[in-house]
């Protein structure tokens, strides 16, 4: 049997692991902006309506150091403050005004997955080559 | 926002009573906008304001140990600045240039080693400096090695805070240059062992515009609705967000910024209150703890110690700011690229996550930080169209704007002035 994707009893929300899993701020950020308002809207109303058990579950392990399906579990969770910007604030994918740029980084995030700009620039080098 | 204060005794107080341009001392007539557009001007800025000033490079505890060096570029005036800690503990910039052919030697952002080799003939340098070895020495016409170190740059620390004067010979000390505002801010308390969260943008506007956008609370309403003013302004009390102080120290200057103390995630924001259910977390991540309490007694910061006040900006001349708040301190380099091209590094130092909950809301801080910068920005290029359009000579600041106005008195002095000294009358 293969691996499961996240923790048992949060199978509903496998289906958003390939889009929303993401390792760094910034790459979350990016997938928000990305995306269009539906997704969003629906990744918010699945992901909020568990945030909760979620939260009650990661609570068991050091913040660094998960299995592999609750670590997925975490950076889900952590992608619901983004979309909480576009449903809450903007009621659009993306600020007022603005566009996605490829300028304007986070080159480092909070602590753990939010992501250094050494691992950054390591991705870009890899992205390049 | 603040659980054991007098929730909205202060609203009223909300805002400037008295005139801070004119007690500062400030004219009150239109500014010109050249200084955002003209090359001339440009040149000048690259070379009096920036080739003469000292600039913030870096903090100290980006040099942890013995022999930790970070690399600074400082585009504006084509330099790479190689900060060192030797191994007696000291701090010293060098040009990052190599004495034998002028190659740039280190090309790691930051580390630590004991020997820096210049990767085209292999010339070795020590963390103080020095030349530390030669391949084929024997080769060479009367070396003297000791006159072949890295070049130095005159370097400072204040505060923690190090400062470099690309000024072979700097006409002025950093702490003639910091003046009374080293002497008000000596002594803030800054958070131990916190987060370091970096955010950057490079973007096509004069680097002022940015550093205006930073120098008052007037655009908050306008250009942040939904990220920025429910918690910096006020429906009734404050409603275009007006400074509660304002001051200037010399060189530079600070105000302080309202924070709504009816501020509460609305009802609809439901992440929002996910995130910040472990504390009073305000907009700023605030919450009410020891080191909180300790930054409000210092008495330069919120100088008027009203409660309903949520942070300080202070800008250091020409490009530096330091921003404490309620939930941790923040640093602004706006850095010019060209006359119309700025890179914009925002730091922020707050308190690591403890907790899977505590984890989310450094995220949504983060996020809504990227939203503001992002707004900002985007303002910024916009400013700067218009600008360069000509069509208007002049720009007209109200009092909420003084800062701007400070910063543009000050700029323009040292661009005309033919010495520093002069700059300083």
């Amino acid at each position: 049997m293969a691996e499961p994707l996240l923790p048992s009893g949060f199978d509903e929300l496998e289906q958003f692991v390939e889009y929303w899993v993401r390792d760094t701020n910034n790459e979350r950020w990016k997938q928000r902006s990305k995306a269009s308002m539906e997704e969003i809207q629906r990744f918010y109303d699945h992901m909020l309506a568990r945030a909760e058990d979620a939260i009650a579950h990661l609570d068991a392990f050091p913040l660094d150091d998960m299995p592999p399906a609750s670590e997925r579990l975490f950076k889900l969770l952590l992608a619901i403050a983004h979309v909480a910007m576009a449903v809450e604030m903007h009621g659009q994918p993306i600020a007022h005004r603005a566009q996605l740029r490829s300028d304007l980084q986070m080159t480092q995030g909070p602590w753990p997955f939010g992501g250094s700009s050494k691992e950054q620039s390591k991705r870009d080098l890899e992205e390049t080559q | 926002m603040m659980n054991d204060m007098v929730i909205g005794a202060n609203l009223g107080q909300g805002g400037a009573k008295d005139s801070f341009t004119t007690a500062l001392g400030l004219g009150t007539g239109p500014v010109p906008v050249d200084s955002y557009i003209s090359p001339e001007f440009f040149e000048l800025e690259r070379t009096r304001v920036f080739g003469r000033a000292w600039l913030y490079v870096g903090r100290t505890d980006q040099l942890p140990d013995a022999d930790s060096f970070f690399v600074k570029k400082i585009e504006v005036c084509k330099a790479s600045v190689l900060v060192m800690r030797n191994a007696a503990g000291k701090v010293q910039a060098f040009h990052n240039v190599c004495s034998h052919r002028g190659n740039l030697v280190v090309t790691e952002q930051s580390g630590n080693s004991k020997l820096h080799r210049c990767a085209y003939h292999g010339w070795a340098y020590g963390s103080d400096g020095s030349l530390a070895g030669v391949p084929d020495q024997k080769n060479f016409f009367q070396l003297n090695k000791k006159e072949c170190g890295l070049t130095p740059i005159a370097t400072d620390v204040w505060e923690g805070w190090i400062f470099i004067n690309l000024q072979r010979e700097p006409e002025i000390s950093l702490k003639e240059f910091l003046g009374p505002y080293a002497e008000s801010y000596a002594g803030v308390p800054y958070g131990e062992g916190h987060e370091t969260l970096v955010i950057e943008a490079r973007f096509k506007a004069n680097w002022k515009l940015i550093m205006d956008a930073f120098s008052e609370s007037y655009h908050v309403p306008a250009i942040h609705p939904a990220t920025l003013a429910p918690g910096f302004s006020h429906p009734v009390h404050n409603k275009y967000a007006r400074p509660l102080s304002g001051n200037t120290f010399g060189l530079h200057s600070a105000w302080s910024a309202y924070g709504n103390p009816e501020y509460a995630p609305p009802p609809n924001s439901e992440v929002e209150r996910l995130a910040c259910k472990v504390d009073t977390g305000g907009l700023l991540g605030s919450d009410v703890n020891d080191e909180v309490l300790r930054l409000r007694a210092h008495p330069a910061i919120n100088p008027t110690k009203e409660t309903c006040w949520s942070a300080d900006v202070t800008a250091i001349f020409p490009n530096f700011n330091i921003d404490y708040s309620t939930g941790g301190y923040w640093t602004h380099e706006f850095w010019p690229i060209s006359r119309n091209e700025t890179h914009w590094i925002l730091t922020i130092r707050i308190p690591k996550a403890n907790s899977v909950r505590r984890r989310l809301q450094l995220e949504h801080y983060a996020a809504r930080w990227c939203e503001i910068v992002l707004e900002d920005v985007t303002n910024c290029e916009s400013i700067q169209k218009g600008l360069e359009s000509g069509a208007k000579d002049v720009m007209y600041l109200q009092d909420g704007e003084f800062m701007i106005r400070h910063q543009q008195e000050i700029l323009r002095k040292w661009v005309n002035a033919q010495t520093v000294a002069e700059a300083m009358k």
